[in-house]
């Protein structure tokens, strides 16, 4: 029974093994929008060394999901705005449809990831 | 995408004005467009420039976080190259403010990290966006050309105690004292002088108030050579303290082997005034030893300034030497004598500005009517700072 048992977690251990392999092979297929060349310049200045593609593409996925979440927040935050201002006017509604990061939005959904800046 | 998200990319092409391209600016440049096309992704039309600028910071510093907490934790387990699970862990660490599925877990696999699956998520839900320009290795590794060494060269090194695998001595002809006539080092200062004309205001302002006055014909030529004389002073300085390829070609002009116009000596307290006011000229020539040349060319250097003031203002002055045939004119009086009452700390100027009211058109009294004039003009630099 301790055998089985001991079976089966090494058997989790092994899917899970087996399906971090599986994701990084498939980040090779996933282009990310930052490039290569640029997330390997920034690790090498911080002393990351790697001769593994797969990784550097981990860390661009990561950055970039990074980013697309501080980007979706700022939206909705805009939109918020937006909504609140076509309260009072409803000309807004037609004129105000360019979505535009600002600093405002920017600041406040990254202080939601605790980064300020002043 | 249509037309109206397309406009909202910024090429990266133009770094930022008037500020010298390096290394960083050129990453960041990319940056800046990969963070603008993850940004319109997300479905914005176009971006306030701080504000990119900002989130491209930002996610430099994020990269440069993952690099850094990856290469601790390789450290911590004995290993100089990250792999995998430093990653994890470090996605794990900068994921804690905004928490992730299995945070709170005490002892889990990294491998089924949290951070990890909502990775494969992400990556599974969202479409693909390429990159939109096309980037080279970067940075570029020059070869060093390394000096050869005695042995490689063929040479004998000179004296005993010099080993024969070090690099060989410099050509002497770079670093001894050079017999080419003053002429031509003179032009090739010039060359170098035309070159950083472009990035010195101050001195272009000079330069055509130098012209200005030689268009004029009053005192023209002197005026230039004095200017030219300046120049190469400043180009004979500044060659010193190049660094350009080969210092040792530059070589400097020794007292007396250029003939330069007198020098009307100020005393030595306004001397102090001149180094401490922080004359905008010294402070980019970045002469603090070299105060002979500064003090040599005082006079010059104000009475151009003034004489550039002076323009503003609409009044005739004419660059001050020791030479004859100075004709000068003075605006309105009050203003002058207010303003050397405010300003000039000496008491001396005092007595001679009553002497110099005294007697207008005496002869002996030119060399401290030029005197009086560069106290003036320092008094109105000085008003105009405090402006």
């Amino acid at each position: 029974m301790n055998q089985n048992q001991h079976q089966q977690a090494s058997d989790g251990r092994h899917d899970d093994d087996a399906a971090l392999s599986d994701f990084l092979a498939s980040l090779m297929d996933y282009t990310p929008t930052i490039p290569d060349e640029l997330v390997e310049h920034y690790l090498a200045k911080s002393g990351f060394q790697c001769p593994d593609v797969r990784l550097i593409r981990l860390v661009a996925v990561a950055t970039q999901k990074f980013v697309s979440e501080v980007a979706s927040d700022a939206l909705q935050q805009c939109k918020a705005r937006q909504a609140a201002v076509v309260k009072d006017k409803r000309d807004k509604q037609q004129k105000d449809k360019r979505l535009i990061l600002t600093m405002e939005d920017l600041s406040r959904s990254l202080r939601e990831l605790s980064i300020v800046f002043y | 995408m249509s037309d109206g998200g397309r406009e909202s990319e910024r090429g990266p092409e133009k770094p930022a004005p008037q500020r010298k391209p390096g290394g960083e600016e050129f990453a960041r440049a990319f940056v800046k467009v990969a963070v603008a096309q993850i940004c319109e992704s997300e479905g914005f039309q176009s971006f306030q420039q701080s504000a990119l600028e900002t989130l491209s910071d930002v996610t430099v510093r994020y990269i440069r976080d993952i690099g850094k907490t990856a290469h601790v934790y390789a450290n911590q387990a004995g290993r100089t190259e990250s792999n995998v699970f430093d990653i994890i862990q470090g996605l794990e660490d900068l994921g804690l403010a905004q928490g992730f599925l299995g945070a709170s877990d005490i002892e889990h696999c990294l491998a089924s990290s949290g951070t990890v699956r909502e990775l494969a998520q992400y990556v599974g839900e969202s479409e693909q966006i390429p990159f939109a320009y096309s980037l080279p290795q970067f940075p570029v590794v020059k070869d060093r050309k390394l000096t050869p060494s005695f042995l490689q060269i063929g040479e004998e090194p000179p004296g005993e105690h010099i080993p024969a695998w070090l690099p060989a001595f410099p050509d002497p002809g770079t670093y001894a004292q050079s017999s080419t006539p003053n002429d031509r080092t003179i032009e090739l200062k010039m060359a170098k002088i035309e070159q950083e004309n472009q990035r010195r205001k101050p001195e272009r302002s000079l330069l055509n108030v130098n012209q200005w006055l030689a268009s004029n014909e009053l005192e023209g030529p002197s005026s230039v050579d004095a200017g030219d004389a300046a120049k190469a002073k400043q180009a004979a300085a500044k060659a010193k303290q190049a660094a350009e390829s080969n210092p040792f070609l530059a070589a400097p002009l020794q007292y007396g082997e250029k003939e330069v116009s007198s020098v009307v000596l100020p005393a030595k307290t306004k001397l102090s005034n001149d180094s401490t006011t922080g004359n905008p000229i010294s402070k980019y020539h970045g002469m603090d030893n070299h105060v002979s040349v500064l003090e040599a060319f005082a006079p010059n250097i104000e009475a151009m300034k003034s004489g550039l003031r002076d323009s503003e203002e609409g009044h005739k002055k004419v660059l001050l030497n020791t030479r004859p045939t100075v004709q000068f004119k003075l605006g309105s009086g009050k203003k002058y004598l207010g303003s050397m009452l405010d300003s000039s700390p000496q008491n001396k100027s005092f007595e001679v500005n009553e002497s110099w009211f005294g007697r207008l058109n005496e002869k002996d009294d030119k060399k401290r009517r030029a005197e009086q004039i560069l106290k003036e003009s320092m008094g109105n630099l000085q008003e105009l700072d405090h402006l």
